[in-house]
Parts: structure tokens; C-alpha cells; sequence
């Protein structure tokens, strides 16, 4: 599961996106867990969450109380700015859930994010990149937006269709990344940098 | 994956939805190329088809691996493990896998959006255990290996496809360098990609030996990554 590891993009774009999660370390800490998982998603949702989700119900922002109704192992919360994920994180670390949470992000970002919430690094997940026939690879402007599905369940060609679509005017970028965004299972999926991931390509 | 011909209206809606571009028209119908899919549900469950033709049955030994490992939603049942890996870092405040001086690795194969061959992951696990890697005895590549100590993954499940498939390992951080050496290598002779990650226990001061290391020998790793921030209890000692 590294589902949030190894999103593409520049700097520019990458700082407008955060991924939380919430999970039970299986054999140590299950029992009770799903309202603590609930309590943390609700948390994200008063700090402006683009998007929440579980591997149950996939990230359905629109939906939220069902979503946190049906939440089973992990909960997922996505973030548009630094300031928000500090802000979960002082009111997670002040509600003592007990139960392991990763944030996903530039590290510069997201170490002040840690240092400002009174927390410290624990344990660090470094993307080494993508190795191999990477001439097999659709452009990087199609991966950053299909990358931000890490189980890769967002097809390329949905997004170059997505982009064909914008371009004819017939969906807005936010219409085509609503559509993109229920094909991740896990609600990771961040629509608000898909939306201007997706002008971008149109307006070329 | 079938696609039910008496159903098929051939609207083409359902073309550009397959991560594998598995899914054509033939004869003014929609078919889909069964070796190339991966069975990973995304066209049954996006719901694009209005007239359901769309037909999945669970299907039998070896084939049944491909919806285990593509569709995130499924269980694998041969392995009893759910999803592709494990919990990796994001528990290891509580679970204490990843000590200080060690590195995780993870060889994510046919990622992103490529799909993979197990043979692919057979060369890589293989060269990595004649390094001395410890696999990951949880994680469901390893339960297809014949045996972990040479990585070798058994015979009948070599050419089944998947969206991705990880090799999860464990080995000592001195043998960092040497380990990176020989996946370099072993990347010329796939015919798919893997998404590399490694993983570091970070010192009392909250700074990572490891990047300290990477960046001494000058191999490049993204701006962005994933930190496990030690709120989970009861806390692991490592």
C-alpha cells in the first residue's frame, strides 16, 4: 500500500496537495478503532478536506456522512494547503486517538506542518522515482493527474478524454474531475489540482 | 471481465475507462482483449455501461490472482492478505517493522498505470535475494515465491497479468548502495516499470540517515513522500 507515495508534479502544484491517513496497525490496536478513524475524518472535514475516503467506499466528498458511516480500516483526508493539515494535526494529536497517521506532501511543507503541531517525524517513505521501460509511460502532464490515484485505477485515456472534453466545452474542469475522482477506490483523488491540471492541458 | 454481446449497444462509453486499454470494438461491438485485462473491475464499477453488459465472474487458479491484485477492493483469498502490500511504515510507530539502521524497499511493478507480467517481478525478486533481502513474509508477491530465500516465484502464475504487483524487502543500511546498484541493472531487463520507494526509521533528532546516504551518493528521490507521524499507541520500541 503506497497508494500516496509517488505523486508527479512540480513544486508549484505539489504544494497544493496533502494526503492524511488514518489506519490500524493490524494485531495491535483494531479493537475500537473505526470510531477513532470516524472521529479523525470529521476532524478533516471542519479543515476543509477536498476529499475523504476508505478502501470500502472510495472518496465521495459529496457524500461525506456516508463515507465516515462506512468507514472500515483506514480513513484517507486530502488537503489543498499546508496551514489546513497543520491544523488537523494539532486537533488529532490533541484528541489522543491512539491510532497511526501519515501525511503525504513536500517534505519542506509538511516538516513545518510536523514542527508547528508539536510533532516529529517518525518513520519516512522516499520515492526513488519510476524504473524501467519508462519510454512505456504516458506524458508527465496525464501522470500527475492519473498519479494521484496510486492503485493507477485512473485510466490515461479517460484524462486525455477528459481533456478533449474540456477543450469542446462540453464539461467544465471541475465537471471532468468530479468524473475522474469516484474511480479511486480510496479517496486520494485531489479534484481541485485535477481541475487545474486538467484546464492546463486544455488551454494548450 | 467479458462484455455480454446480446447487451452491447456499441455506444463506445466504456473505451476510455480501462486503465490496461484492454477494451476495443470489433464487428461493431465492444470487446475486451482477455490476456491484456487485468480484471481490476474499474469498467463494471465506474457504471459508464447504461446497459450493464458487463459480466465479471471470479475466475479460477491462476487467473484469480489478477482481480487480487488489481481491484484494491478485493481480498486476496489465496494469500488471506488484503490488497496488494502490507501496512508498511504507515504502522510502524505501533507495529516496530522498521528499525534504526535498516532499509524498507518497495519494487512497485507496473506502476503507474503500466500493468506487469509476474515474470517481470520474478527478475527482480530473484537478483534482490542473491543480496540477501529479507521479503516481506506477509505481503502477497512473496506468498507466490516457491521460495523467499531465491525469490524464485512459482511456474504456473509467471505470465498472469496485474495492475501492480510489490516486492516489499528489508535489508541492513550498508547494503543500501549495493542494493541500488543491482536494481539499476536488473531495470534494463524488464519489459514493464516499477515505482521505487524506500523506507527509513528516522533518528531521535527527526532527521533520516538514510537521505543523509542518498544524498552523499547522489541518487535522487522526489520532493514529496509519505512520513508516519508517531501518534499511534501502544508505541513500538525502535
Amino acid at each position: 500500500m503506497t497508494h500516496t507515495l509517488h505523486r508527479r508534479g512540480s513544486a508549484e502544484s505539489l504544494s497544493e496537495d496533502y494526503v492524511m491517513l488514518m489506519i490500524q496497525a493490524i494485531g495491535h490496536n483494531e479493537e475500537g478503532h473505526i470510531p477513532k478513524v470516524q472521529e479523525f475524518l470529521r476532524i478533516a472535514l471542519r479543515h476543509n478536506a477536498i476529499n475523504i475516503g476508505s478502501v470500502s467506499m472510495g472518496g465521495m466528498i459529496d457524500k461525506a456522512e456516508e463515507v465516515i458511516a462506512n468507514v472500515d480500516k483506514v480513513g484517507h483526508a486530502v488537503f489543498g494547503n499546508p496551514e489546513d493539515v497543520t491544523a488537523v494535526l494539532k486537533e488529532v494529536k490533541e484528541a489522543d486517538l491512539g491510532i497511526s497517521v501519515v501525511v503525504s506532501g513536500i517534505y519542506e511543507k509538511v516538516d513545518g506542518c510536523l514542527e508547528k503541531a508539536g510533532l516529529k517525524h517518525h518513520t519516512g517513505n522516499f520515492s526513488l522515482g519510476v524504473w524501467g521501460r519508462t519510454e512505456k509511460l504516458p506524458e508527465d502532464e496525464i501522470l500527475e493527474v492519473t498519479t494521484m490515484c496510486g492503485h493507477a485505477l485512473i485510466a490515461q485515456n479517460l484524462v486525455k478524454e477528459m481533456v478533449k472534453e474540456i477543450k469542446a466545452g462540453t464539461k467544465t474542469p471541475e465537471n471532468a474531475a468530479k468524473l475522474l475522482a469516484p474511480q479511486c477506490a480510496c479517496g486520494v483523488f485531489n479534484t481541485s489540482r485535477a481541475a487545474k491540471l486538467l484546464k492546463a492541458m486544455a488551454d494548450k | 471481465m467479458k462484455i455480454d454481446p446480446e447487451l452491447c449497444i456499441a455506444c463506445e462509453a466504456c473505451l476510455p475507462y480501462c486503465p490496461m486499454a484492454a477494451i476495443s470494438m470489433k464487428d461493431d461491438m465492444a470487446v475486451i482483449d482477455e490476456d491484456e485485462c487485468v480484471d481490476c473491475n474499474v469498467c463494471l464499477k465506474s457504471g459508464v455501461c447504461p446497459v450493464d453488459a458487463f459480466v465479471f465472474e471470479p475466475a479460477p487458479w491462476p487467473r484469480s490472482l489478477r482481480a487480487t491484485f488489481s481491484d484494491p477492493r478485493t481480498e486476496h483469498k489465496e494469500t488471506k492478505i488484503a490488497g496488494r502490500g502490507t501496512e508498511e511504515m504507515k504502522t510502524n510507530d505501533v507495529t516496530g517493522r522498521f528499525h534504526r539502521g535498516w532499509v524498507g524497499m518497495g519494487c512497485e511493478f507496473g506502476r503507474p498505470g503500466i500493468g506487469t507480467r509476474f515474470r517481470d517481478v520474478d527478475k527482480v525478486a530473484q537478483v534482490l535475494a542473491k543480496h540477501g533481502v529479507e521479503f516481506e513474509a506477509k505481503n502477497p508477491v512473496t506468498f507466490l515465491m516457491e521460495d523467499p530465500k531465491t525469490g524464485k516465484i512459482r511456474e504456473d502464475v509467471l505470465n498472469e497479468k496485474v495492475l501492480s504487483g510489490i516486492i516489499e524487502c528489508l535489508y541492513p543500511i550498508d547494503k543500501f548502495e549495493e542494493i541500488m546498484d543491482a536494481l539499476k541493472e536488473v531495470a534494463k531487463e524488464i519489459d514493464t516499470v516499477f515505482s521505487c520507494e524506500v523506507i527509513n526509521r528516522a533518528d531521535p533528532d527527526g532527521s533520516y540517515p538514510l537521505r543523509k546516504l542518498m544524498d552523499k551518493l547522489g541518487i535522487s528521490y522526489r520532493i514529496n513522500g509519505k512520513q508516519c507521524v508517531g501518534l499511534g499507541k501502544p508505541a513500538a520500541d525502535v
